[in-house]
């Protein structure tokens, strides 16, 4: 590379040119403010969706804890029953890039003895519009900048090359690394141009919470994520037109590589890993579920063989010969064995379930050395906290919460309430209510996010690797071109 | 003719000679072999699923029947056992998925309160949800008019930079040039587009219905209406290069910028709150009922149930036709949330068609998810179904709550079983607004064509 000032003039010389015969391309102009203002609009729609979103949920959330703490009198089996709703927090940079939020429940209704799905996710309020994607920062960064970029550099040396001027440049003092550098700065300067609202916009947005300092390490490696993204989508656009012989060809090339990378690509590798590793339907998996629990025995059965066997372990274990003469209720023992045995069916089907995305989403990963625009993504969303493990972490949460209330409750039935043939007309007073955790999801540490999505940085490093050996190249074959006219 | 025809038969050797254009023809290809194995993998799994519920349905019958003592009241098993409510859909869905992969078809309903069991949905993996679907609806409405683009992009502005045009001109009028340029490129794309859908049909077993037609059809005049914005973007005097822009801008606009635009606004225009209240409400109103005397319950259940109001039930003791009468409150307190939020839904259903009228292509690719059953107005009306089935589970099994009958005493093989719906919309109906969408929009392109050449 060329450090000295003359060679940096020369670079900025010939950026400068780029940047004016851009200014000069109607449509170019015309893209810039587009992309700009669409950033913009994204950035105020996502931001009133996740405004009205979350002030939603904190008015149930609150609404859902004061009918908890209000309860009447009630049995404790009663409230296992009753239940409790939960709600995933938004991570603070949801708005920028909603990841699969949409197509995950933002709520969970947890009770005793089953295990519900997390519901009403945006996805299935939406119409078939949205399968097109949805208008988000991160979707006008990682789709529509890319077009924009193309545009405004396709024809960086093409165009001096059908113009005749390549070789002048050329001849004229500059060399091939200053010509393709001021290229590239050019095209870039574009880029950067139009991300200079949406960048605005979430700083103004997220100002208020960048005193935790999480927020802020968040922001910067969302800026370098697409920093280098858009930088790779420069680099091939300007080696495209370094390397054919005119404009047109080099303008349908980047194009057909854009709606592969951008468009085909993703919904390709979706539909690959989902044949490569299908997931068992919801039919399938209640089936499931509902036999291994038919095996497992039934509390409310009277000679359930578990529950006998349960029992002739604790007249043992408590050295007496009655159930009414042991030192707890024995309904609630059983309630709480029973919840045991259920839940680990339930979290076994879960967890089997969990392990098949995994390995669909592994699919994915690698489909990012394919599509840079699924790396891009997949990394923008985990920084997000809007990521597949940031859902998970929200369902695993969930039912650890709900078994250690649920456990908790059959503790209060095994040791507040007294045993008799119905113990339901007693009842715990309404200040036992009071007396539960209340829940709450962090998004996953930016470090492990990180860790876990490294073929994803490795995809990246490639996408800006390959394009530069590229140029590389190309730089060579100019300088033959400056020889050839020189000599 | 015979001249027009050596015309045609040399174009077409010209255009398939291009390494560019034989490189997308075998992708398309590709695409389209491989979205009908997949079509032909969705019709299989979707059987395997119903029969699964159906299945399970059986299976778990007989359990509950061999683990209970006969003179178990009929309530206490019912209380486990869930109904199979398959709404399968039409073959044509496997082509064009929507939200297939989201709901499930196969619900499994127990008597109990039904809010919180109509929006169970299907085990999909969110990451890959997120990242579009890939379908031969998509392949046919959105990816086969960018070949469509990229072969007709320098119709006319290639020949004249390559210096042809003039060349060309002392032998053909233009005209018929344009013509034979047109027909050979509508040759291989209908070529394309024919064997994609072919090999959907036959891969996903699909008979040629009215369905299929209408969905064929639409395909046929979405491509019609890319030629007809291609023709008018090459009559103008800009170079290929523009015409590339200008071409790929509109793909961009009509293809992910409205329905994102649309989407946005939609959200906006028509917020959701009801879909957490319904829960809420559902639940406050079942478990209510536990600190309250039978009799208030019984009250708000005789109200919806006149027909059952001469029923004794006792104040003292749990009976079943209680039980399921106090599921019965979740559901009436949650019915106004619940209406409130199907109106919102259609509200956002009936706002999205209108106004995807504006961009054809996205009319066309919302028309073929109505004609295949997986839109949200499918969705809507498989839930009512599942309503009216709960409905007349009630009324099968009421009675036997009421008069404590024991399960050796219950008619199982008289329970009703759920009857899917048909759509309430023809398949004309549901394609002819696209379609007229699509014939105004090719003529206005090529009216802004004529115009462009004329000027």
């Amino acid at each position: 590379m060329h450090t000295s000032p003359a060679g940096l003039t020369n670079t900025l010389r010939i950026a400068r040119q780029q940047l004016g015969a851009v200014r000069e391309d109607g449509a170019v102009v015309f893209l810039l403010a587009l992309v700009a203002a669409l950033g913009l609009v994204a950035a105020l729609g996502a931001r009133h969706q996740e405004a009205e979103e979350s002030g939603q949920r904190a008015r149930y959330q609150a609404m859902v804890d004061r009918q908890w703490v209000e309860q009447p009198e009630r049995h404790p089996h009663r409230v296992i029953h009753y239940g409790f709703l939960v709600f995933r927090e938004q991570a603070p940079l949801e708005f920028f890039d909603p990841g699969v939020s949409d197509y995950t429940g933002t709520s969970i209704f947890l009770e005793g003895h089953r295990q519900n799905t997390a519901n009403f996710g945006e996805a299935r309020h939406a119409t078939g519009l949205s399968r097109f994607g949805r208008l988000t920062p991160a979707s006008v960064l990682a789709l529509l900048l890319p077009l924009l970029v193309v545009a405004a550099g396709f024809a960086a040396v093409s165009r001096e090359r059908e113009g005749g001027t390549l070789g002048v440049l050329l001849t004229a003092g500059a060399t091939p690394t200053q010509l393709l550098a001021g290229k590239v700065l050019a095209t870039g300067a574009v880029g950067a141009l139009a991300t200079l609202p949406v960048a605005l916009a979430i700083a103004a947005f997220i100002w208020p919470g960048l005193d935790s300092p999480a927020s802020g390490v968040r922001l910067g490696a969302l800026a370098a994520i697409y920093g280098v993204y858009l930088a790779g989508w420069v680099l091939l656009t300007v080696l495209v037109s370094a390397v054919r012989t005119s404009s047109r060809s080099a303008l349908a090339q980047l194009l057909a590589l854009w709606v592969v990378i951008c468009i085909a690509a993703p919904r390709m590798a979706a539909s690959v890993a989902g044949a490569l590793h299908p997931l068992p339907s919801r039919a399938e998996l209640t089936a499931q579920v509902e036999e291994a629990l038919n095996q497992a025995g039934d509390s409310h059965r009277p000679d359930d063989p578990f529950f006998r066997s349960l029992r002739d372990e604790y007249l043992e274990r408590y050295d007496v010969t009655t159930v009414e003469d042991l030192p707890m209720n024995w309904r609630g023992v059983v309630s709480y064995e029973a919840e045991a045995v259920t839940s680990q069916i339930f979290e076994d089907h879960r967890q089997e379930l969990v392990a098949g995305h995994l390995r669909q989403n592994r699919v994915m990963a690698w489909s990012g050395l394919l599509s840079p625009y699924l790396a891009a993504r997949d990394l923008s969303m985990g920084v997000a906290g809007s990521g597949p493990g940031a859902m998970e972490a929200f369902l695993a949460e969930a039912e650890t919460h709900r078994y250690t209330i649920i456990q908790r409750l059959n503790e209060l039935h095994m040791h507040e309430i007294r045993y008799e043939e119905n113990d339901r007309s007693q009842r715990l007073r309404p200040q036992h209510w009071a007396e539960f955790p209340v829940f709450g999801t962090e998004p996953p540490p930016l470090g492990g996010v990180l860790t876990d999505r490294s073929v994803s940085l490795a995809a990246l490093g490639l996408w800006i690797g390959l394009p530069l050996a590229g140029l590389g190249f190309a730089r060579r074959r100019l300088s033959r071109v400056g020889a050839g006219r020189s000599g | 003719m015979r001249a027009w025809t050596r015309l045609l038969a040399l174009d077409l050797k010209r255009l398939t000679r291009s390494a560019g254009t034989a490189a997308a023809v075998i992708l398309l290809l590709v695409l389209g072999t491989y979205g009908a194995w997949r079509a032909r993998q969705n019709v299989e799994a979707a059987e395997a699923s119903r029969a699964a519920a159906e299945t399970a349905y059986n299976d778990q019958l007989d359990f509950l029947l061999s683990v209970y003592p006969p003179t178990t009241e009929a309530g206490e098993v019912l209380y486990y056992l869930a109904f199979p409510a398959s709404q399968p859909r039409p073959p044509v869905a496997a082509l064009a998925r929507g939200r297939a992969a989201v709901e499930t078809e196969n619900l499994r309903i127990r008597l109990l309160a039904l809010e919180g069991q109509l929006y169970e949905h299907e085990t999909v993996n969110p990451r890959l949800a997120a990242a579009g679907t890939l379908d031969l609806a998509f392949l046919l409405i959105a990816l086969l008019p960018l070949f469509i683009i990229a072969v007709s992009y320098d119709l006319v502005s290639g020949e004249r930079e390559g210096g042809t045009w003039n060349l060309v001109r002392l032998f053909a009028p233009p005209r018929r040039l344009l013509a034979a340029k047109l027909a050979s490129r509508a040759i291989l794309v209908g070529a394309v587009a024919a064997f994609v859908m072919a090999a959907g049909a036959v891969m996903a077993g699909i008979g040629l219905d009215g369905r299929a037609g209408w969905m064929f059809a639409l395909v046929a005049l979405n491509t019609v209406f890319w030629f007809a914005v291609c023709l008018a973007v090459a009559e103008g005097r800009q170079s290929s290069v523009a015409g590339a822009m200008i071409l790929a801008g509109i793909w961009v606009v009509l293809t992910i910028l409205a329905p994102a635009a649309l989407s946005l606004a939609n959200a906006v225009l028509h917020p959701v709150p009801e879909a957490l209240e319904l829960t809420v409400h559902q639940r406050q109103g079942y478990h209510e009922a536990w600190d309250l005397p039978p009799s208030a319950t019984m009250e708000s259940f005789y109200r919806d149930y006149p027909e059952w109001s001469d029923q004794d039930v006792p104040e003292d003791v749990f009976t079943w036709g209680w039980y399921y009468a106090m599921n019965h409150r979740g559901d009436q307190a949650a019915r106004e949330a619940s209406r409130a939020y199907r109106d919102t839904l259609r509200q956002r259903e009936a706002w999205a068609r209108r106004w995807s009228l504006f961009a054809p292509p996205l009319a066309a690719q919302l028309a073929l998810d109505r004609l295949a059953g997986t839109d949200l107005a499918a969705r809507l009306e498989t839930q009512d179904a599942v309503r009216r089935f709960h409905e007349r589970l009630k009324a099968h099994f009421f009675p036997d709550f009421f008069a404590a009958t024991p399960i050796d005493a219950v008619a199982w093989d008289e329970v009703p079983v759920f009857e899917p719906v048909t759509p309430a919309e023809s398949p004309a109906r549901a394609g002819f607004p696209a379609a007229i969408a699509l014939i105004l929009g090719s003529g206005l392109a090529l009216g802004v064509g004529a115009r462009r050449a004329g000027a």
